[in-house]
């Protein structure tokens, strides 16, 4: 599922990264690699902060959308 | 001998705080050649011949972001002596990404493992002999917020930088691939220099256009490297970027492993903060309370006071009075009596009486921002900017923009995408500026009593500005396309450094002081000149009554182009005019010239509005409101012009945004001008009907269909759809 519908709070694996080539590298610098962790700390209509590998990320929702867990 | 260190690391490292650390008021800043990704240099403290180069954050060499190819083509380029890399060492895994890729360049580099207070006050332990040698290079520990370390982490890339030795990189990836990159480095042998060819190795492995293009290889080369990368994507299913950054991540996942020990994990006490300030529901009543307090404590309480004193004792009971005994002691001529204090120290003072109330307001913004919470506002911001084509990211050049527009539009640098830069550059100025609340002030106190919803109409139309010109920009091609998605680190929260605050402030203060001391200077001296000479009876002379002066001259010349907006007499397009100089003038001019007994900005901030009275007969509340919306929206001052034209680094759309901005100043307040009219019964004139078609053109320009970018998009919507 998109990382936009993972329940706060809980920790999830990164199964897979959507997306054009720039967006899909940018993520994986932040981070978002797959088989990683993450965690939504908070969530506002659809646009996420996240925990990844100990940094904390505010994504908006598109760009959550990209981030299969 | 001179030695170059570049000061490399992720954003929000705490590099800035370093390069502070290690240059003092050593720096120099500019641009980076071509771009407006700011460039830093300083010399460090105690060695002359040692420059240090504040790279722009980055978290990645990848060629995908402008500051990324600028620490690039610096580093490959420029080749600097030794690298400085700053890693976070609370969030060690994602910045040993870069240090990978920085090892590889074969340049000496030296780790200064920072906020090393933040990991020992978590409980963590970090091994730093291991990771000195998994990573091939010294690590120093430092806590660049407390000066601890950094002179030491420079002290020992000096040494590395005599010592002349190279960085070797020690991380391998899996066998696959470094028999790939082996193949390649055979294969472009002859043209990638010996001492980078790992660095080159993996950029061909990774297809890097620019390293493609700055490499012309011949096509035998070309393929057989082709050969290499696709069977080892075939192999790994794959794509060749993802493996290496696969790679990069695994290396590193094992290092951390060895040499990391936590305490704990689960979520931090930051993480705890943003689960409440960010709430769904919390986030925007937190905000507003927060806004509330920054402008209640700069405008009303302690800004009110300082800029009472300035204004009131500092210049008008010290400096003015001093000046004047001082000249007239010495016997000097009148003219220059009245030209020095009159003109100069009364029109530099006005200006200056801002700075103190501007400086609390940076001051508060400041350590919003140094605390970390300005990133949050950004976030909490974006969903609602989105909706009219703007990224939460322009909101931050906004705020500040309403205490000066000049470092409102220097903070639109943190905008990544190019048009989103430009559009928020166009219209930050929108936001009444902490120079144009006089104005308001002066039009609510001559005109309506002192009305209290004067001045926050003033900022109503000022977001309505914006949020109109967001709408029928992002329709335009030159504009078309979704803003960049939002993708931004948040900094843990802290507490904010008085150093980092204080350097903030003072920052974004001087711009608007130097335009004091420089653009509104000659300024004030020449509407003193203009307005006290003038031709009598043919001759050229001091003039008493200011309808000869040669500003009048000048004034009733262009004042027609406002007669549509209803205030098409001399004085008023004077005092536009000169708004474009410092729009705090517009008020002073008219104080001057509808001959107001006494200072306009002084009466106005006294509440004697009854003296203004000599400014009354000349408008209706109609034509005043009308004036006001005009100067509130057209061209900004000088200086923000000046500031538009660096961050746009381009004449066309420095004009572009100005002309822009002026035109809908004029279309705007000819409308509220003309529809008044003829609301308050006076009939439908020629004017009535242009103020139509501008609203016509306004509709269409709000509800007509976009510009869409992508051609193939419309393919997609079934004929029956189409049809309907």
């Amino acid at each position: 599922m998109p990382l936009t519908m993972a329940p706060s709070g809980q920790t999830n694996t990164v199964k897979k990264i959507h997306g054009k080539d720039a967006t899909k590298r940018f993520l994986e610098s932040l981070g978002f690699v797959e088989g990683g962790a993450v965690t939504v700390i908070s969530e506002i209509g659809g646009n996420l902060i996240v925990n990844v590998k100990d940094t904390r990320i505010a994504l908006s929702k598109g760009m959550a959308n990209q981030i299969m867990v | 001998m001179s030695i170059k260190i570049a000061l490399a690391g992720n954003p929000n490292c705490g590099k800035t705080t370093m390069f502070n650390d290690l240059t003092g008021s050593n720096q120099f800043v500019g641009n980076w050649p071509g771009v407006t990704v700011e460039k830093k240099e300083g010399r460090l403290k105690g060695h002359k011949d040692v420059t240090i180069t504040d790279l722009p954050g980055i978290y990645s060499l990848s060629p995908y972001t402008l500051e990324e190819v600028v620490t690039r083509n610096y580093l490959v380029g420029e080749h600097p002596d030794v690298i400085l890399d700053l890693v976070d060492g609370s969030n060690i895994e994602r910045n040993l990404y870069l240090t990978t890729q920085l090892t590889e360049m074969g340049i000496p580099v030296v780790i200064a493992l920072n906020m090393m207070d933040v990991v020992r006050k978590n409980g963590d332990r970090i091994d730093v002999q291991k990771l000195s040698a998994a990573l091939g290079c010294p690590v120093v520990e430092t806590a660049a917020v407390k000066g601890e370390g950094s002179m030491k982490a420079a002290q020992t890339a000096l040494q590395l930088a005599q010592s002349g030795r190279r960085t070797e990189p020690q991380h391998t990836f899996c066998d696959r691939v470094e028999q790939a990159l082996t193949e390649i480095e055979e294969a472009a042998s002859g043209k990638i220099p010996a001492e980078n060819r790992r660095w080159y190795a993996v950029k061909l492995f990774e297809r890097d256009e620019k390293v493609l293009a700055q490499i012309a290889l011949s096509p035998v080369e070309s393929m057989q490297i082709e050969k290499a990368i696709a069977a080892c994507e075939q192999e790994m299913d794959d794509d060749s970027e993802s493996i290496i950054t696969n790679e990069r991540y695994n290396y590193i996942a094992k290092l951390v492993k060895n040499c990391v020990h936590k305490k704990h994990s689960g979520l931090s006490t930051s993480d705890k903060i943003d689960q409440i300030v960010t709430n769904r529901w919390l986030a925007l009543p937190i905000f507003a309370v927060v806004m509330f307090f920054v402008y209640y404590i700069s405008v009303t309480t302690i800004g009110d006071i300082v800029t009472g004193f300035t204004n009131d004792t500092l210049f008008g009971e010290w400096i003015s009075p001093a000046v004047e005994n001082f000249l007239v002691s010495i016997n000097t001529a009148d003219w220059l009596v009245g030209l020095v204090v009159e003109g100069i120290v009364g029109g530099v003072g006005a200006v200056l009486g801002f700075v103190p109330q501007m400086l609390v307001l940076f001051l508060l913004l400041c350590i919003l921002e140094d605390c970390g919470y300005m990133a949050r506002i950004a976030f909490i911001m974006d969903r609602i900017f989105r909706r009219f084509g703007l990224s939460g990211k322009s909101f931050i050049p906004m705020l500040i923009g309403s205490g000066c527009g000049v470092p409102g539009i220097m903070a639109s640098r943190t905008i990544e995408q190019d048009r989103d830069r430009k559009m928020t550059i166009m219209t930050t100025t929108f936001i009444p500026c902490g120079a144009k609340m006089p104005i308001v002030a002066l039009i609510a106190g001559a005109l309506f009593g002192g009305a209290w919803w004067v001045a926050p109409s003033a900022y109503f139309i000022g977001v309505a500005a914006v949020i109109i010109s967001g709408i029928i920009l992002k329709k335009t091609k030159m504009f078309a396309g979704d803003p960049a998605p939002f993708v931004m680190e948040l900094p843990a929260y802290h507490l904010p450094t008085v150093v980092n605050v204080l350097r903030g402030t003072w920052e974004r203060g001087w711009s608007f002081i130097k335009k004091a001391g420089t653009v509104i200077l000659l300024a004030s001296i020449f509407v003193w000149f203009t307005s006290s000479f003038g031709f009598v009876d043919g001759s050229f002379g001091m003039v008493e009554d200011m309808d000869a002066s040669i500003l009048a001259a000048i004034g009733s010349a262009i004042a027609p182009v406002f007669a549509p907006l209803g205030f098409g007499n001399w004085q008023s397009t004077v005092a536009t005019v000169l708004g474009l100089v410092a729009k705090e003038e517009v008020v002073g001019v008219f104080g001057t010239l509808y001959a107001v007994a006494g200072d306009a900005l002084e009466l106005v901030e006294a509440g004697d509005f009854g003296a203004l009275g000599n400014i009354a007969q000349h408008f209706t509340a109609l034509s005043a409101y009308s004036f006001l919306v005009f100067n509130l929206l057209c061209a900004p001052c000088f200086a923000a012009i000046g500031a538009i034209k660096r961050e746009m680094n381009n004449a066309k759309w420095t004009w572009f945004a100005i002309g822009y901005q002026t035109i809908f100043a004029y279309t705007v307040s000819l409308m509220i001008y003309q529809f008044g009219l003829l609301f308050s019964g006076h009939g439908f004139g020629l004017g009535t009907g242009v103020a139509v078609v501008f609203l016509i053109c306004y509709v269409w320009l709000l509800f007509r269909k976009g510009y869409k970018e992508d051609g193939h998009l419309k393919a997609v919507v079934p004929a029956a759809v189409k049809a309907q």
